[in-house]
């Protein structure tokens, strides 16, 4: 895939770094010479010096041949001045990077993907900093969420089979204990071990007290 | 250190002879002006190389900066250059170990006549079992190759550097004058003939993937294993005409070396056997390695083709238990074991020649293009004097093409028809 990422601060350069390991051809797009230069050394991307809102800048990355247009600026305006301008100019998915949850929804009908990183990054703190054995593995889009769950010993579930268990409307196990198999109804939610679980975010409450009591 | 390998040691001791042939004693300044040809195409890669972070050399840079037409008949032509390349080092390998087999005191057959003709049988039937035995070492695992590649250059380094400095006690200046051999023209082509010995800039190009600081890293990594190689290229070669002269050198083909060193190498106290034992071994060393080098090459310029869907087959899969692009090398590995039959060591060496002259012409010209198209590109490198090293890089390049027999321009053309048609074929299939 050939990806062009406009805005080589840290959340682009990670980006960068990251699709270059999985062995993705990526053009960063930058204004800052002395930011250039930096990323020039990490050696991940092809990186164009200049503003990505001007079509003789994003042209020079090569857009026809582009896959993807990712805005990862840190201004919201400029990156949707970017995807606008990439949509326009070339048949390419746009991603914009928003830097407020507010009205976030919106942008969705303008762009193909939208993406808040601070809110990841803010999962990723709160895992960190969460003693207990309920630990949300990524934020995916929706309502859905990816818990990781430890079984307490006197949860009401602790020593069933999924076939035992009424778990509310809206709930997955993914995993077994041993995270080797998918689980199936046979599968015992052993106290001490830790499962997989997907959950509509209206239920994981409800989803926690039953595993941790 | 990948590129300096394949340049160092191999190119040397399978050309010199050749080139002494070519151009009587000034084979040594043949050495030394492609070494002045091939500094502007170096300049060009290591803007190319700091600038653009893919693997997969000349063609990967064309592949940013020009068409798909381009950048497929770059691969095309890089590809089988590559394969080229790999039918004369193991044509090397084979006559020098047979040479060094003979030292050693074990006779190899060297030929037989059949209906007349004579088939060099030992030495082709080694040259073979080598290419298979290096195919199937790129074909099982991918870090067979690369690890050992710096250590393996160091020791080709010392044997020639050991040859140069006892030799250099045994050269007779008369076997300079006259330095040429007719007119002075008659560098030209056989500059064209050895410029093969230069493809290590590509090689560098083609496996720089982890790399810090490009902006340092790649073009000193270019400039010096330009520098080291033409310095011991320059030297070798003076050593060698200076001692037997270039008629003799000129007959013994692609054991020049091995032979000129049998004539003044002292013996090795302790192990009773001649100091030319140890030269023709470093000539079958410096053939394997270098061999690994542009099978390892070829077959990742296949692969990077079939990834972008310009070569059909399948070329671009990774086996899945082997971890390497297996039919990548097998078919590379095929074209070598054809060439190595069928085309004569200097056809060989001719052709692929001419497919790195034009090469670096279209790499010359990525750097004019990319210049122009891109004026914002960040260039972690930026070649001093531009637009003159490039435009020389190319005018040069094709100075010497021009060179380069009729016959061989006509095999040339051949291949790149049938790449064309090639192209044509898959163009239609999408």
């Amino acid at each position: 895939m050939r990806v062009i990422v406009v805005g080589g601060g840290r959340v682009g350069l990670e980006t960068a770094a990251t699709l270059d390991e999985q062995g993705h051809s990526v053009v960063v797009v930058e204004r800052d010479p002395d930011r250039c230069a930096a990323i020039g050394s990490e050696y991940v991307a092809t990186v164009i010096e200049g503003d990505g809102t001007d079509p003789a800048i994003l042209s020079q990355a090569d857009l026809d041949r582009a896959d993807v247009v990712a805005a990862l600026t840190g201004d919201q305006s400029t990156n949707l001045a970017v995807c606008l301008l990439a949509d326009r100019l070339a048949d390419v998915r746009t991603l914009l990077r928003v830097t407020g949850a507010a009205g976030a929804e919106a942008f969705e009908d303008v762009v193909d993907e939208v993406v808040y990183p601070e809110r990841v990054g803010a999962m990723a703190a709160v895992n960190g900093i969460a003693t207990e054995a309920v630990r949300a593995l990524e934020e995916v889009t929706g309502a859905l969420a990816v818990l990781e769950i430890e079984v307490a010993a006197d949860a009401p579930v602790a020593g069933r089979t999924l076939a035992d268990v009424s778990l509310p409307h809206g709930t997955l196990v993914v995993s077994d204990a041993t995270g080797d198999r998918v689980a199936d109804t046979d599968t015992e939610l052993t106290p001490g071990e830790t499962y997989l679980v997907a959950a509509e975010s209206d239920v994981t409450e409800e989803v926690r007290q039953l595993f941790r009591g | 250190m990948v590129g300096m390998g394949a340049m160092i040691g191999a190119g040397i001791f399978v050309l010199t002879g050749l080139a002494a042939d070519a151009a009587g004693p000034a084979a040594v300044l043949v050495f030394a002006l492609n070494g002045a040809v091939t500094a502007f195409t170096a300049l060009s890669y290591a803007e190319l190389a700091a600038a653009i972070p893919e693997s997969g050399g000349g063609y990967a840079y064309v592949k940013e900066v020009f068409s798909e037409a381009t950048s497929f008949l770059m691969g095309w032509m890089l590809w089988f250059a590559y394969m080229i390349a790999g039918a004369l080092y193991a044509v090397g390998f084979g006559s020098n170990f047979a040479t060094f087999l003979g030292m050693v005191g074990i006779d190899v057959p060297e030929s037989v006549s059949v209906v007349g003709v004579t088939v060099p049988v030992g030495a082709t039937a080694l040259a073979l079992l080598v290419v298979v035995v290096f195919v199937a070492l790129n074909a099982l695992s991918t870090s067979a190759s690369g690890g050992a590649e710096t250590a393996v250059t160091l020791v080709k380094i010392a044997i020639l550097v050991v040859f140069a400095a006892f030799g250099a006690f045994a050269v007779e200046t008369s076997n300079f004058s006259p330095l040429f051999e007719g007119s002075a023209l008659s560098l030209l082509p056989a500059m064209g003939l050895t410029f093969i010995a230069f493809e290590g800039y590509d090689l560098i190009a083609t496996v720089t993937e982890e790399v810090k600081d490009p902006e340092e890293t790649i073009p000193k990594a270019i400039f010096y294993s330009l520098a080291a190689t033409v310095a011991i290229y320059i030297g070798v070669v003076a050593v060698a005409v200076g001692t037997v002269g270039a008629d003799q050198l000129g007959r013994a083909g692609e054991t020049a070396i091995a032979s000129a060193a049998a004539s003044f190498m002292p013996t090795i106290p302790g192990l009773g056997i001649g100091g030319g034992t140890l030269i023709a071994f470093g000539a079958v060393f410096s053939t394997m390695s270098a061999l690994n080098a542009v099978v390892l090459a070829s077959s990742r310029v296949a692969f990077a083709m079939g990834r972008q869907g310009q070569l059909p087959g399948g070329v671009e899969r990774i086996h899945p238990e082997f971890g390497t692009p297996l039919r990548a090398v097998l078919v590379s590995a095929a074209v070598v074991l054809v060439a190595v039959v069928a085309v004569p060591i200097r056809q060989i060496g001719n052709l692929s020649s001419l497919f790195f002259l034009l090469s670096f012409v279209v790499v010359n010209g990525s750097v004019i293009r990319l210049r122009r198209r891109r004026p914002n590109l960040s260039r972690p490198y930026e070649l001093p004097f531009y637009p003159i090293p490039p435009v020389l890089g190319i005018v040069l390049n094709l100075l010497l093409g021009l060179f380069i027999d009729p016959i061989i321009w006509g095999m040339g053309v051949a291949w790149l028809a049938l790449g064309g048609g090639v192209y044509l074929l898959l163009a239609r299939g999408d």
